[in-house]
């Protein structure tokens, strides 16, 4: 589904020149929940990022579904992270002054879906993760952990290839980062390809396969 | 998507409400100073009213006149002679009128001198301008043929002269003249309108006035469509080929070019004198950039102000670019939350103008000025509103909507 060959990525600050990750292969399957671990600053996010196509390689290559990434170029980039990828993010990142439902429905602005079957969309995806009942809510107007949930919707509601989650029980008490990752794993039950980046070795383990980075190289 | 757009941006805007009101009252208030010169210059360029068939007027103001030697040359208002001879015989035109433009005299009544402008018209000018008869009658073309002493008074000075409301059949001296007032006009500022007082060309002092090359005369000429303005421009400057002075030996070449008000305004401002273009397309262009120069300060003040708004939002642009937004929807998602607050702010600027015009109408400032906001300034108030809004949101949005999404997710854009 998704294969890194190759894949370096360095940052340059000022004189200073940083190695984030080094030779990075990697291959996520169809329907699995990988898992990515590490210490602080060891380049997961980065890693994740380069996934999502959010940032772009130093070196190496990157293929969805087998096509090679070939460009960069904003127009490219979009359709693909609209199409292939739904991201879930530590922070959430909802729309603070967008009700529920319209945050759900940001990701099929970009498509050409009528409004009403993006209402429609929006609404399913939100009485999957239980909060049909919090759909006229501002995001402030929740918790935690259903703002995560909500954020979860928006990842799914256009029915990507893979979710990508950046430790989304990160902000979150164990309860509700409990509930967040059942969500998670029932979705990767029904099919869904997940990528996460975690700190917690317990949630790393409830999914299929666990990576782990180190200086910028995976090492297990 | 639109819809996610205006939630997005009253949302937006009414967050920040002191932030709000100083984008808006900047917008307003330049809008406001350039849609009262749009609307002073539209009623001078595309007068209505007493000037109403402006759409079928041409006006032939001065005749340019070189000298045989080359050196010497004159510009200045048309002499009688010329409207007689050369512009009332023109084949293509309706009607061709003369009046002189608008003189200072002394008008004596009881114990008190008034100064006061008057305007000598044939019977023509009174059939071309559309004047609004308060009271009683203008001159017609007997009492011009006749010379009779009759004159016409504008609303505001036969208000100040007869405040009993009882102009029509007083006798009034005139420089020296004595005139019987036959009627009251509505007041009029336009060019060939505005006056005090009117009376027949043949009430002049003297006859010279009949054998000037030059002097102090306008002819209007009406024509019988709008069609027939380019046959009958051309016929006058055909004309003006056989101008025969009285002085051939001194003056040799003369040029006379029928203008519409538009063309009058720029012929006289660019100095075209010589030449059959007046220059109207440079003079509009000049106007143009003047506007746009004056929007530029307040639209860069607007960029400052807007791109520290957007700066707040980048969280917003690294997940919208996350789930697949292109840079050139976020930049029209930015431009059209602008625009909305520059539309807010040109229906303000209307209004303020409305009321500025009004203020200006009723101080007195500029005597009897009429100036209406109509649809070509409402059109143009649109068209200065959307320039100012892409002027002051554009280049903010094109700025942010290229953050790394990365960075803008982190919030360190």
């Amino acid at each position: 589904m998704i294969r890194l060959e190759n894949i370096s990525k360095t940052y340059q600050t000022d004189k200073v020149e940083t190695l984030a990750l080094k030779d990075i292969n990697l291959h996520v399957k169809k329907g699995e929940f990988v898992s990515i671990m590490g210490p602080s600053g060891c380049g997961k996010s980065t890693l994740l990022n380069l996934i999502g196509l959010l940032d772009r390689p130093g070196t190496g290559a990157i293929s969805v579904d087998g096509a090679a990434v070939k460009s960069y170029r904003d127009k490219d980039v979009a359709k693909l992270r609209n199409q292939a990828f739904g991201f879930i993010f530590q922070s959430f990142h909802l729309i603070n002054d967008l009700r529920v439902i319209d945050n759900v429905e940001l990701p099929l602005l970009y498509r050409p879906v009528s409004a009403s079957e993006r209402r429609r969309m929006a609404r399913e995806a939100l009485e999957k993760v239980g909060l049909g009942a919090r759909m006229e809510h501002y995001p402030n107007q929740l918790s935690g952990g259903q703002q995560q949930r909500v954020a979860i919707a928006r990842a799914m509601v256009g029915r990507p290839k893979i979710l990508l989650a950046d430790e989304p029980t990160g902000n979150l008490d164990s309860q509700m980062g409990g509930e967040v990752m059942d969500q998670l794993l029932k979705l990767n039950q029904d099919g869904t390809t997940i990528v996460m980046v975690t700190h917690d070795e317990r949630e790393a383990r409830r999914g299929s396969h666990v990576i782990r980075v180190f200086d910028g190289q995976l090492v297990a | 998507m639109f819809r996610n757009y205006l939630v997005t941006a009253y949302k937006v805007y009414t967050r920040r409400k002191l932030f709000t009101a100083i984008n808006l009252l900047c917008i307003t208030l330049t809008l406001m100073v350039l849609l009262v010169v749009t609307a002073l210059l539209q009623n001078a360029f595309f007068p209505s009213g007493v000037e109403g068939k402006s759409d079928r007027l041409l006006q032939v103001t001065t005749m340019a006149s070189v000298g045989n030697n080359g050196g010497t040359n004159r510009t200045s208002p048309l002499g009688y002679k010329v409207i007689e001879k050369y512009l009332k015989p023109l084949k293509s035109v309706q009607l061709v009128a003369a009046v002189t433009g608008p003189k200072t005299v002394s008008v004596y009544q009881d114990d008190r001198v008034t100064e006061l402008l008057l305007r000598r018209a044939d019977a023509q000018y009174w059939q071309i301008l559309d004047f609004k008869v308060l009271l009683g009658r203008v001159p017609s073309a007997d009492d011009v043929a006749r010379g009779r002493f009759v004159a016409v008074l504008n609303q505001s000075t036969a208000r100040k002269l007869f405040p009993d409301g009882k102009a029509v059949g007083k006798a009034l001296n005139v420089g020296g003249q004595q005139f019987a007032i036959i009627g009251v006009v509505q007041d009029e500022l336009q060019l060939n309108a505005y006056s005090d007082i009117w009376a027949p060309v043949t009430t002049d002092p003297s006859t010279e006035y009949r054998n000037q090359m030059w002097g102090e005369f306008t002819a209007l000429l009406l024509a019988r469509n709008s069609a027939d303005l380019p046959r009958i421009q051309a016929e006058v400057a055909q004309v003006a080929t056989q101008v025969q002075f009285d002085d051939p030996k001194e003056w040799d070449q003369a040029f006379l070019w029928a203008d519409s008000k538009l063309d009058f305004f720029a012929r006289g401002l660019m100095n075209n004198e010589r030449v059959p273009e007046s220059g109207a397309g440079t003079m509009l262009l000049i106007i143009a950039v003047m506007m746009l120069l004056f929007m530029v300060l307040p639209a860069l003040n607007l960029v400052n102000l807007n791109t520290g708004r957007i700066m707040e939002r980048s969280s917003e642009i690294g997940v919208r670019k996350a789930f697949g937004a292109r840079s050139s929807q976020l930049v029209t998602q930015f431009v059209v939350e602008n625009m909305l607050l520059s539309l807010l702010g040109g229906l303000l600027g209307l209004i303020g103008a409305k009321g500025v015009l009004l203020w200006l109408e009723g101080s007195g400032l500029v005597p009897y000025l009429k100036v209406d906001i109509n649809f070509a300034v409402f059109l143009c108030g649109l068209v200065l509103t959307l320039v100012f809004g892409l002027l002051s949101g554009v280049i903010p949005a094109w700025k942010m909507s290229r953050l790394d999404p990365v960075l803008a997710l982190k919030g360190a854009a």
